[in-house]
C-alpha cells in the first residue's frame, strides 16, 4: 500500500474534529476531554488526526511539498490511535491510522525522517534492538534463572521479553520474578537468549517497513523452529507486532501471541496461581495504547468501497485488552482500583510510541506527565500498567516531578500479593 | 504569502511558535468539503494562522492586521466551509488555545467560556453543578461560544433551552479594528449576567438573526445560559455511539409519538409546549433512525425502491420523539399523563420507548449529549441541509414539502442519492411556538456529479424558500445572498453599512457576512433563472437602503 491507496480516507475527513477529543459520549469533564497528545502540545490544526490527512491530502495534489517542518510534523505523534477510535466513532470509512503510517513511508522514501530515527534503526540493524545495547546481552536478565533456550530445546511457552525489558535493568526484578511465578504454575516456558531480536514493531512504526519486515521474518522463524505453541510477550509494543503488524504483512506466526496479563489472568483463574497478600492499595490502570485499542487482531482489507464495510470489519479498538489487567487487579486483596476518566479504546497515551521517546523527549515527557496528572486527579498511590515503555516513562517523569505516584508493573502487584518483596509494596 | 514585516509582527504577538506559513500546515486549514456549495473541497489557503492564547494577543494580531491592511478571519473548532478564508492571503486565528471555561456561576446560572470550549465540555462540567448547556444539532464538538456569537444553533434541546443566540448573555469582542469592547453587563463592570446591559447592549448588532461567521471581529469569551438539570453528574455506561450504554436516567422518559395527521402533529406541539413539559425533542421519520443507525441495510432498502421505507413510517406517521425529565418521580409521572392526555386528545399515540431496552439503552447520552445526529455521515460521505429560518410551527411540514421538490430532481438525476423521500429533522424552541427545520441531501463528494449538483441545489432551494418566506439552503453563502437581499429591504445593505462603521480598514473577512456573487449561470437553467426573474419582479424592492444614504447613525 502507498499514500495513494488511502487518497479516499483523506478525502472522506469532514474535518467535523471529533479525532481531538474523547469520544462525547465518555466525556466526563473538561480537564480531561482531549484523546491526542500531538494537538494538544502543538495546536495547529495539521498536528491532529484530520489536519494530518489534509495535509497527506495536499502533499499528494502537489499542492505543497514534504520539507523538514513537514516531517517534523508527521513525526510528532505516538501513532497511540485515539484519533481513529475517535473518527471511527461516527464514520466507518476513514482508516485514519493507516494514512499516520503511510505518511511516516513515504517520508523515508524520500529521505525525510528525523536523525535521532535514523540512529535507532542502524542501532537496530547492527545490534536486534531498538536501544542500541549489545546484541550479545539480550539474555543477561534471564541468568541464574535456567530457563529452557528454545534455540536448543522445545518448550510449550516461548517468552519474547522484548527490547526495553531486556536491557532495562531496573525492570528486570519484575520480570525476574513473573517467571519465577509463571513455573511455579507449571508453565513450561524458554527463551531465546541473545538470539531474541525486535519485534520490528517500532520500525513500522517509524516508516522502515523493509526492516520491519525483515525481523518479522526472522522472529516467525524461530518461532517455528521452537515448536512452542504459544508466543508469550511482556512488551505491549510486542503484542500489537504480532496481533496485527505480522498479519497484514503476510508474516505469519505458528504460535498464538499472547500478552503476558492474559496469561496471568488465566492462571489466576485456573487457580494455579493465588493472590492472597492484602496490599491495602488504591491503584489506577493505564491502558497501554499497544495492549488496547492498537493490540486488535488485524482484519484484512476490505476490498471495495468503505463505505459498504460492516462496523465489525473496522478497527475500532474495542477488541483490545482490557478486562484481563482489571480482572487481575480486582482479585489482589486490599487492592481498589480507581477508574482514571480516559480509559479502554479512549485512553491517553503515555507518550512514548511512535518513535517519539527517541525524537521528541520533552514531548514524550509533556505526554506522560498529562496521564500522570490524570491518575493522581484519582487519589491513588500508584498507576499501574504492563508495558515497559509506558512504565520507564512514567517512572522518569514522575520522579523528575516529583509527583506523589508510585509506578508498577502489573506482575509486580501480584508477585507482592503472592508474597515475593517489591520495593514499596 | 504574508510580508516578512507583518509576519514578524504576527509573531511578536504569539510567539515563534504559534504562526505558521508553511503551505502544508496552511492547507490543513483549506480542507472544507461541508457545507461547501461552491462544489468544490478545498477553500481558499490562509497567508498565515497564528494560535493566540489571550484576548491581549488577539488584539495584537488584530492591530497588525489593520496596520499591513491583511484580512483576518477567527475560527474556534472550524467545521465546515465558512471557517475557512473566502480571500487570498487571509491572516486566520485559530483560537484553540482559548480553550478554558472561565467561570460557572452555579446560582445565576450561567457559564464564562473561551471560544475553543465543547459543548460536550460545557455539558459534562455543568451536570456536575446540576445544570445543563444547550448543544446544537451538529453535535458536542462545536463551540458553544461560535454558535451563540457568529452562526444561529437549534438542537433537540431547544425544546428547553432554546437555541444558542438566545442564551447568549455578557460578550467579550476584540473589534475588526483591534479595540476591545465588553457587551451587555461587563461592559459597566457588572459582571457576566446580562447581554443587554448596563452596559452596551449590542447583541442585534453583532449577530443578528444568523451571526457574521467569523466576519466581524473576533469573541473572545461569552457568557451562556444553564439550564436546571435533574439527572446525576455522570451518565455512566460502556460504548462510544452505536454501541453505547449511557441509559437515559431515571429522571427522564423517553417517548415516540405518532399522529393521524399534520395539523395534529403541530397541534400536539402546540399543546406540549403551552404544558411546558419535554427536556428534548426532535421529530424525525423512523426511516431517518434507520438511516442514522443502519446505513447498510438502508441503502439495500432504497435500493429496492422507496415502498418499504414508506411502509416504516406509515407505521408511525407525523411523529417526533421527546423525552422528559423532573425533578421527582410524582412530577415526572404528571409530564407522562400530561403527554399521553394531549395525544391521545389528538388521536395519537405515545409510546413510551424506556420499554425497549435496546433503544433505552441507546439513546441515552446519544441524545442528551447529541451525539447520534453526527452519525448521518455514514450513509453518504457528504450532506447538506437546508436551513430554515425560525418560523411558526405550523409551517414546517409545508416547509418540508416545499424543499422536497428541488431534492426529487436532483435525485432523480443521479446528482445526490436517494433517501428514501421526505427526511426532516425538526427541533421545536419558544415554548414550542418556533420551529427549526433541516431537509437533509446526501451526496458523495467523490462523484464529481454530486459536486456539480450543490450550486444548482441551493439555488433551487433559494427559489423555493423566496416563494414559501423563508430562508433557504445556503443562507450565509454569498450566491444566496445576493440573491435574497433585494427581496427582503436589501438587507445585506444595511449589513455592509454597519460592517463598513466597524471595520473602517475593511479588515475582516465578510466572505459569508456581506459577500455577493453572482450564480455560475451556466450551471443554471435557462427556465430557473426565468423563474428568478419573475420572483425578483415581483417581490424585488431595490433601493431601500439606498433612500437612506447619508442618514447613517
Amino acid at each position: 500500500m502507498a499514500l495513494t491507496d488511502y487518497r479516499e480516507d483523506m478525502t472522506a475527513c469532514v474535518r467535523c474534529s471529533s479525532c481531538k477529543w474523547v469520544p462525547f459520549n465518555q466525556m466526563r469533564s473538561a480537564r480531561f476531554s482531549h484523546n491526542c497528545p500531538s494537538i494538544d502540545r502543538y495546536n495547529f490544526h495539521c498536528y491532529s488526526g484530520s489536519g494530518r490527512m489534509n495535509m497527506g491530502l495536499s502533499i499528494l495534489e502537489g499542492r505543497s511539498s514534504l520539507n523538514e517542518r513537514v516531517s517534523e510534523i508527521i513525526y510528532a505523534c505516538q501513532l497511540c490511535g485515539a484519533c481513529d477510535v475517535a473518527c471511527k466513532t461516527y464514520r466507518e470509512v476513514i482508516e485514519l491510522t493507516e494514512v499516520l503510517l503511510e505518511l511516516r513511508a513515504g517520508c523515508v522514501e524520500r529521505g525525510e525522517m528525523p536523525l535521532e530515527h535514523m540512529a535507532a534503526v542502524d542501532a537496530l540493524k547492527r545490534e536486534n534492538n531498538m536501544l542500541g545495547e549489545p546484541k550479545a546481552e539480550r539474555g543477561a536478565w534471564a541468568e541464574e534463572l535456567g530457563l529452557k533456550d528454545v534455540n536448543r530445546e522445545r518448550a510449550e511457552v516461548i517468552l519474547h521479553a522484548g527490547c526495553r525489558y531486556s536491557y532495562d535493568r531496573e525492570l528486570w526484578p519484575a520480570l525476574r520474578g513473573t517467571v519465577r511465578l509463571l513455573r511455579e504454575a507449571g508453565v513450561d516456558l524458554g527463551i531465546a537468549y541473545s538470539e531474541e531480536g525486535c519485534c520490528g514493531g517500532r520500525a513500522y512504526e517509524l516508516g522502515y517497513r523493509g526492516e520491519a519486515l525483515n525481523f518479522a521474518e526472522d522472529l516467525a522463524s524461530r518461532v517455528k523452529a521452537s515448536g512452542a505453541s504459544v508466543l508469550l510477550t511482556a512488551c505491549s509494543d510486542g503484542f500489537a507486532a504480532f496481533r496485527w503488524l505480522y498479519p497484514r504483512m503476510g508474516v505469519r506466526l505458528s504460535a498464538r501471541p499472547v500478552h503476558l496479563v492474559q496469561y496471568l489472568d488465566l492462571l489466576v483463574r485456573q487457580g494455579r496461581i493465588r493472590p492472597r497478600k492484602n496490599l491495602d492499595l488504591a491503584a489506577t490502570w493505564h491502558d497501554p495504547c499497544h495492549l488496547g485499542r492498537m493490540g486488535e487482531p488485524w482484519m484484512p482489507e476490505w476490498p471495495g468501497d468503505k463505505r459498504e464495510r460492516l462496523r465489525c470489519w473496522t478497527r475500532t479498538g474495542r477488541r483490545g485488552v482490557y478486562e484481563e489487567p482489571r480482572r487481575l487487579l480486582l482479585a489482589v486483596p486490599g487492592l481498589e482500583l480507581r477508574e482514571m476518566e480516559r480509559i479502554r479504546e479512549w485512553s491517553w497515551c503515555c507518550g512514548a510510541g511512535g518513535g517519539v521517546i527517541d525524537a521528541f523527549p520533552d514531548f514524550a515527557a509533556w505526554t506522560a506527565r498529562e496521564r500522570l496528572e490524570e491518575a493522581v486527579s484519582t487519589g491513588s498511590d500508584a498507576l499501574v500498567t504492563a508495558c515497559p515503555w509506558c512504565e520507564r516513562l512514567f517512572r522518569d517523569t514522575a520522579g523528575e516531578a516529583g509527583l506523589p505516584i508510585r509506578i508498577y508493573d502489573l506482575s509486580e502487584i501480584l508477585l507482592a500479593s503472592c508474597g515475593e518483596e517489591v520495593e514499596g509494596l | 504569502m504574508i510580508g516578512d514585516e507583518a509576519f514578524r509582527e504576527l509573531v511578536e504577538a504569539v510567539g515563534e511558535e504559534n504562526a505558521t506559513r508553511e503551505p502544508a500546515m496552511l492547507d490543513s486549514y483549506a480542507w472544507q468539503p461541508f457545507l461547501n456549495m461552491s462544489g468544490e473541497l478545498w477553500v481558499k489557503r490562509p497567508g498565515a494562522v497564528v494560535l493566540p492564547a489571550s484576548t491581549e494577543e488577539v488584539q495584537e494580531v488584530v492591530r497588525a492586521c489593520n496596520r499591513h491592511r491583511l484580512t483576518f478571519k477567527a475560527l474556534s473548532t472550524g467545521w465546515g466551509a465558512h471557517n475557512g478564508p473566502t480571500r487570498e492571503d487571509v491572516v486566520l486565528l485559530d483560537l484553540r488555545r482559548m480553550n478554558r471555561i472561565l467561570e460557572i456561576d452555579e446560582r445565576n446560572m450561567f457559564a464564562v467560556v473561551q471560544p475553543y470550549v465543547c459543548g460536550g465540555e460545557l455539558q459534562a462540567e455543568a451536570w456536575k453543578r446540576g445544570l445543563n448547556t444547550h448543544i446544537v444539532g451538529a453535535g458536542p464538538h462545536c463551540s458553544p461560544l461560535a454558535g451563540a456569537t457568529s452562526m444561529h444553533g437549534c438542537g433537540n434541546d431547544s425544546i428547553h433551552m432554546s437555541t444558542s443566540s438566545r442564551n447568549l448573555l455578557g460578550v467579550e469582542w476584540v473589534l475588526p479594528d483591534g479595540e476591545l469592547l465588553r457587551v451587555g453587563s461587563p461592559g459597566s463592570g457588572c459582571g457576566w449576567f446580562c447581554g443587554d446591559g448596563p452596559g452596551p447592549s449590542l447583541r442585534g448588532i453583532i449577530r443578528g438573526t444568523s451571526g457574521a461567521f467569523g466576519g466581524f471581529g473576533v469573541f473572545t469569551a461569552a457568557a451562556l445560559k444553564l439550564y436546571h438539570w435533574p439527572g446525576p453528574q455522570v451518565i455512566e455506561g460502556r460504548g462510544l455511539i452505536l454501541d453505547s450504554t449511557c441509559a437515559l436516567p431515571g429522571c427522564c422518559r423517553l417517548y415516540q409519538c405518532a399522529f393521524p395527521s399534520e395539523k395534529a402533529c403541530d397541534d400536539a406541539v402546540y399543546r406540549i409546549g403551552e404544558a411546558e413539559i419535554g427536556y428534548l425533542f426532535v421529530r424525525m421519520v423512523a426511516s431517518e433512525f434507520l438511516l442514522l443507525l443502519m446505513p447498510h441495510l438502508f441503502r439495500k432498502m432504497v435500493a429496492k425502491g422507496r415502498k418499504l421505507l414508506e411502509l416504516i413510517n406509515r407505521a408511525l406517521p407525523h411523529p417526533f420523539m421527546i423525552t422528559l425529565a423532573a425533578d421527582t418521580p410524582e412530577e415526572l409521572e404528571w409530564q407522562e399523563k400530561v403527554l399521553r392526555e394531549i395525544a391521545g386528545s389528538l388521536g395519537g399515540v405515545a409510546l413510551n420507548m424506556g420499554d425497549v431496552e435496546a433503544v433505552r439503552r441507546l439513546m441515552g447520552s446519544n441524545l442528551l449529549r447529541c451525539t447520534v445526529f453526527a452519525t448521518v455521515f455514514r450513509n453518504g460521505n457528504l450532506f447538506a441541509t437546508n436551513l430554515d429560518g425560525n418560523e411558526a410551527t405550523d409551517s414546517q411540514y409545508a416547509w418540508t414539502h416545499a424543499m422536497q421538490g428541488p431534492k426529487e430532481e436532483h435525485i432523480k438525476r443521479g446528482g445526490l442519492l436517494e433517501d428514501g423521500g421526505e427526511n426532516p429533522y425538526i427541533v421545536q424552541y419558544e415554548n414550542n411556538l418556533y420551529g427549526h427545520c433541516e431537509t437533509i441531501y446526501f451526496y458523495d463528494h467523490r462523484l464529481p456529479e454530486h459536486l456539480r449538483t450543490l450550486e444548482e441545489l441551493a439555488f433551487d432551494t433559494t427559489l423555493a424558500a423566496i416563494e414559501q418566506c423563508n430562508v433557504p439552503l445556503a443562507a450565509f453563502e454569498p450566491v444566496t445572498r445576493g440573491l435574497m437581499s433585494p427581496l427582503a429591504c436589501d438587507f445585506n445593505e444595511w449589513q455592509k453599512r454597519i460592517s463598513a462603521a466597524f471595520d473602517p480598514a475593511g479588515v475582516s473577512d465578510t466572505g459569508y457576512y456581506t459577500d455577493e456573487r453572482e450564480p455560475d449561470w451556466e450551471r443554471i437553467p435557462a427556465r430557473k433563472a426565468e423563474r428568478l426573474r419573475r420572483l425578483q419582479e415581483r417581490f424585488g424592492k431595490r433601493g431601500e437602503a439606498e433612500a437612506w444614504k447619508g442618514r447613517e447613525p
